[in-house]
């Protein structure tokens, strides 16, 4: 590039760009052709296949006795993001290629759902590796055949947006974790969740992880779990929208039980610790505002919260805790006037010793460079 | 006490010197200040570990939790024996006080005043000559009541903070982190004055031993506390010492 001048490079630029252009708008007038043809020309196998599976009475009985409805709604289908993609039935049904399809061999519906979700894998590899690690899988793993699949979350033939509205990923997870989801949508978070369509309070996955979800009873999810509360809580922006402090993980960092958890979290994280996290004080998933009379931190309850570690504690033992509050004068007027005084006494005494011992110094030095020249 | 005159033979190279020493600290008051260095040593490791547990040093010290359980243990431990040895301290030179029999050298007064700013002009070359101290200069009487006084912070606010449960029986609340914050910046403040200002005085300006062995040698008497030196010769003027004449050497 050295050799040609400033105009030729820049003519060579405008060029390219003009090109770029060009070929990105063919592209963009070409797409909609291109997915107008796919919606006509494909899909051709599922009208096939629901010329059978259309029929709402269509059904056959597993080894076990069940009986498998195998009627598909073609409304459904047709709305799901797969057919609107294009993908036809073979590409999950792979071993179904002609009429009569071959014998099913499964005994229950639940084998069935167990087996035919691999097909997932085929696409959606990472996805699936991810839910390998997750306590689903360690479940299942153990014996519990109802331990949830891709597709009892995100439907087999009906497959949809997860997050339209925000609330399905919830009400997903609602459908089997019931009593956890009735404290969710009464909690502060699940209830603006559902009330008012809220985009910034946590589904269920925010915290727990989507695929790779991790058991919430093990001490690392304890131990760690301020930083998820940390994630949107110690985000200065979003708090100042909703009036609360920013500062409160910060604190919590600072005060007894924070620094306590910050040993095990650094040195022990696989090791159980007795000290308090958010969720301790505030609830988990029945988490309220902490001016709400119901909630565990509110003045009323907080003895009680604090009595579940400290069951002796009497009724000045929560004034022992600042609450995730700076000291100031007007909320905490011990800690203050603790504070002021050392600000000033610690400088005092540091800076006395070092100039009194430095000048005696000095002053020993030139004693004996005097008594030497002499 | 007072600084009492002792005469000593000290075998030197081929002849006999005599030596005059000056008892400066019993044996009580030695054992004392043993306890309360190893103690507030020992306190001191084991505290700064706990203060910083955010910091990666401490955690490689804090290695596991039992080993946090130890070390917490190890600093109530030297806490009772330095809670011990300070209301010895205080109930025994009370009663020797009361008794009379302490003269109250210890106290500061109005020498003392004058006696820093002389250092003061001392240092900043106004004046050619320290002053002249008695048995304890106003430095000493500093660092003595410095330490005092901040054990005795660092002894109460640590008692509220190893049991917040029953002292909030009786106190409000906020004494806990108070006394937290107290103890905790309170430590480092004696720390710093600890490594700052007695390691010089007692080691880097001249080594005095006197906390160990109890006694000063009349050179040092002469040189530090030339008022008590002098108070003490004349006190002696009448007595003199049976050795005191130079004996040859056999």
């Amino acid at each position: 590039m050295e050799m040609f001048d400033g105009l030729k490079t820049r003519k060579f630029k405008i060029t390219a760009t003009a090109f770029a252009l060009l070929i990105a708008g063919i592209l963009l007038l070409a797409l909609p052709v291109g997915i107008a043809e796919a919606e006509q020309k494909k899909q051709e196998t599922e009208h096939y296949c629901l010329s059978c599976h259309g029929d709402p009475d269509l059904n056959m009985e597993l080894a076990d006795g069940e009986t498998l409805s195998l009627y598909i709604s073609p409304g459904t289908m047709e709305s799901s993001v797969h057919s609107q993609a294009g993908i036809e039935c073979e590409a999950c049904h792979t071993e179904i290629k002609s009429y009569p399809h071959p014998e099913i061999e499964y005994r229950n519906k639940r084998e069935l759902s167990r087996s035919y979700y691999l097909a997932c894998r085929k696409c959606h590899s990472a996805n699936y590796e991810k839910t390998l690690d997750s306590i689903h899988a360690d479940v299942a793993e153990a014996g519990d055949m109802d331990s949830p699949v891709c597709t009892d979350c995100h439907g087999a033939h009906s497959v949809q947006a997860l997050d339209q509205p925000r609330s399905v990923v919830s009400t997903t997870c609602g459908s089997c974790h019931e009593k956890v989801f009735d404290q969710y949508s009464d909690s502060v978070h699940g209830g603006a969740l559902m009330d008012e369509d809220n985009q910034d309070v946590p589904l269920c996955t925010n915290c727990h992880g989507v695929h790779n979800i991790s058991d919430p009873g093990s001490p690392q999810f304890h131990t760690s779990s301020p930083d998820l509360c940390a994630g949107c809580h110690a985000d200065t922006e979003l708090m100042e929208k909703y009036g609360l402090s920013s500062n409160v993980y910060d604190l919590y960092e600072l005060s007894w039980h924070g620094v306590d958890v910050a040993v095990y979290k650094a040195m022990w994280p696989t090791i159980r610790h007795e000290s308090a996290v958010c969720t301790d004080c505030h609830g988990i998933h029945n988490m309220l505002s902490a001016q709400d009379p119901n909630s565990m931190v509110h003045p009323d309850n907080l003895l009680n919260t604090c009595q579940k570690c400290h069951p002796d504690a009497g009724p000045n033992w929560t004034s022992a805790w600042t609450g995730h509050h700076e000291i100031s004068f007007e909320r905490t007027p011990y800690l203050f006037y603790v504070e002021q005084f050392y600000l000033t006494f610690s400088r005092l005494v540091l800076w006395l010793s070092i100039a009194y011992v430095g000048l005696q110094l000095l002053r020993s030095i030139v004693n004996r460079a005097r008594r030497v020249s002499q | 006490m007072n600084h009492e005159l002792k005469v000593e033979k000290q075998q030197a190279g081929n002849g006999v010197r005599i030596e005059k020493t000056f008892d400066r600290f019993t044996l009580g008051q030695r054992w004392e200040h043993l306890l309360v260095l190893v103690s507030v040593g020992v306190l001191i490791l084991t505290g700064l570990p706990q203060k910083y547990r955010g910091a990666e040093w401490s955690q490689q010290i804090l290695s596991t939790p039992e080993r946090l359980d130890s070390i917490r243990q190890v600093h109530h431990f030297a806490a009772i024996i330095l809670l011990l040895v300070g209301l010895y301290h205080v109930g025994h030179n009370l009663y020797l006080l009361l008794k009379r029999s302490l003269p109250a050298d210890i106290f500061p007064d109005r020498d003392d005043f004058r006696d820093a700013w002389g250092m003061i002009k001392y240092l900043l070359f106004f004046s050619r000559e320290k002053p002249s101290y008695w048995k304890y200069n106003f430095e000493q009487k500093f660092t003595y009541w410095f330490i005092f006084i901040t054990l005795a912070v660092m002894g109460v606010t640590g008692i509220i903070i190893w049991f917040p449960i029953p002292v909030t029986q009786l106190l409000p609340g906020a004494v806990i982190p108070a006394s937290k914050l107290a103890h905790s910046t309170e430590a480092i403040v004696l720390t710093v004055f600890i490594l700052i200002w007695h390691v010089y005085h007692v080691h880097l300006e001249r080594l005095n031993l006197s906390i160990f062995n109890g006694r000063l040698s009349e050179t040092e008497m002469r040189e530090n506390h030339a008022l008590e030196y002098e108070r003490i010769l004349k006190e002696n003027e009448n007595i003199p010492g049976p050795q005191e004449k130079e004996i040859e050497a056999g």
